[in-house]
């Protein structure tokens, strides 16, 4: 046997490097610093940007199998399915070309209206359309990747929806691609309006991840009925008001607790969408909002929020 | 040179291989298969083998920045997974003098704890930062890693069990 084909070489007396304690110690002082910055500080953003875009092309590689697997099918779809879709669609249009064609007269007509009534025009939200990647796998909140990102001038904060209501929000903006916090997700909140009552109230997402949403802090008594839709109410400026969140499903009013528990289940398609809209964000144009220095005096020492 | 009784001699291992197999692993979890709870982190597996094998190779470091790359994929707390997979390594590199005595399947055993160790530490972090309990099927996650360790044990050390010297009756 030729020397040097053997891989049990005796390990190196001198040339050891700092101890595995040591590297343990820099590396987890490393990486607590890195969540606190992200938790605390909200500077984690740019290594973030770095690592996504760097990681990039190894995340196109990983979804082509995945994609292909999941896609590939439609590719072996019979003509005549694809004709008798076609032929569904082009009835359905018809059915609704009479209503489009309606519909100008009456945004015209509601124009003039609105003018008379002096009552501001309903702003059109501008909105990009963006094409749903991957949920993303952590487990412990609730998001989607879309395809669109800083480059194609994605905002923070802007508001997304699919064909059916709200699904979500972003939350990060990378260079290629943005993560959008969906609706059901613990952390999410959006001011709602309940069409049948008029009453204002926020859905939150549940915590026990059930893949609903609650109203909380609404009272025993409050007026919400099983099936009552709710929609973005419009005051949080964020949100375009009308748009469909969700529908109530079940109203618990407990004899113990002065609030009712309200779950309600989203109207989007949080875990199916795969088109989605993403609207401007802030294009609702409110009156910009007081500052904290004009509610309330900084007292001596007190550090001024933002 | 003091080996276990039986086991065989090894060629040296390709550096090349070595980190193809981590990239390989990384594309692996990066699979968009949507949010599966007890879904295995093969990453975790690769990395825990080559500290073991390789400790003078592939260390910490290596691991820290594998863990990032997996908290910016998953959009996960920076930091999260480069803590697990940080403790991963050097708990792999204290037993590796150790477990390099045992057969394959005892060696699953000692695993075990590892991994139950680096998935405790994420969820402990993420409950400590406000996430949402994944559900009790994450417990498998573990135990699926330990089951996988004969598998990768074989797959990757395959190209160092090839004839030192191929012929027509040893090919490989």
């Amino acid at each position: 046997m030729p020397l040097g084909t053997l891989d049990r070489n005796p390990p190196p007396f001198f040339k050891q490097g700092p101890s595995s304690l040591s590297k343990l110690m820099v590396f987890s002082a490393l990486a607590v610093f890195l969540m606190v910055a992200d938790t605390r500080f909200r500077v984690g953003q740019p290594v973030r940007a770095v690592v996504a875009t760097v990681l990039y092309p190894v995340q196109w590689l990983a979804m082509r199998p995945v994609f292909l697997f999941r896609y590939g099918g439609q590719y072996f779809e019979s003509l005549a399915s694809a004709q008798s879709s076609e032929a569904a669609a082009r009835a359905k249009l018809a059915l609704q070309s009479q209503r489009a064609n309606q519909v100008e007269q009456l945004a015209l007509e509601n124009e003039r209206l609105r003018k008379l009534l002096a009552l501001r025009e309903r702003v059109t939200v501008p909105g990009d359309a963006a094409e749903v990647l991957y949920d993303a796998a952590d487990p412990y909140t609730r998001k989607v990747i879309i395809d669109k990102g800083l480059a194609q001038g994605i905002e923070p904060g802007s508001p997304v929806i699919d064909e059916s209501g709200v699904l979500g929000q972003v939350t990060r903006v990378h260079p290629l691609i943005s993560e959008v916090t969906l609706v059901t997700d613990r952390e999410h909140a959006i001011p709602v309006l309940n069409v049948r009552t008029g009453a204002r109230s926020v859905a939150y997402g549940d915590p026990a991840a059930t893949g609903f949403l609650e109203l909380r802090f609404m009272a025993a008594n409050a007026d919400v009925q099983p099936g009552d839709l709710l929609t973005t109410s419009g005051v949080d400026g964020v949100y375009p008001p009308g748009l469909p969140v969700a529908r109530v499903n079940k109203v618990e009013r407990r004899a113990d607790a002065g609030f009712a528990r309200i779950t309600c289940s989203p109207q989007a398609l949080v875990d199916g969408a795969r088109h989605v809209m993403v609207l401007k964000a802030g294009a609702a144009n409110l009156p910009p909002r007081a500052t904290a220095e004009d509610a309330a005096p900084l007292k001596k020492g007190a550090r001024p929020l933002r | 040179m003091i080996m276990r009784p039986g086991q065989q001699l090894l060629l040296p291992a390709n550096p090349f291989f070595i980190w193809g197999s981590l990239l390989l692993a990384l594309v692996v979890n990066l699979l968009p298969l949507g949010r599966v709870p007890w879904m295995p982190d093969v990453m975790a597996l690769v990395l825990v083998f080559w500290s073991v094998h390789q400790p003078l190779r592939v260390g910490i470091g290596a691991a820290f920045v594998f863990g990032l790359a997996m908290d910016v994929h998953q959009t996960a707390l920076l930091g999260q997974h480069a803590l697990a997979y940080t403790a991963l390594s050097f708990f792999a590199i204290t037993i590796h003098r150790r477990l390099l005595w045992f057969s394959v399947p005892s060696q699953a055993v000692q695993v075990l704890p590892l991994f139950v160790a680096a998935h405790a530490i994420e969820l402990a972090v993420r409950m400590l930062a406000g996430g949402i309990f994944p559900g009790f099927s994450a417990l498998l996650a573990p135990l699926i890693e330990a089951l996988l360790w004969p598998v990768v044990s074989v797959a990757l050390l395959a190209p160092q069990r090839r004839a030192p010297d191929p012929d027509a009756n040893r090919p490989l």
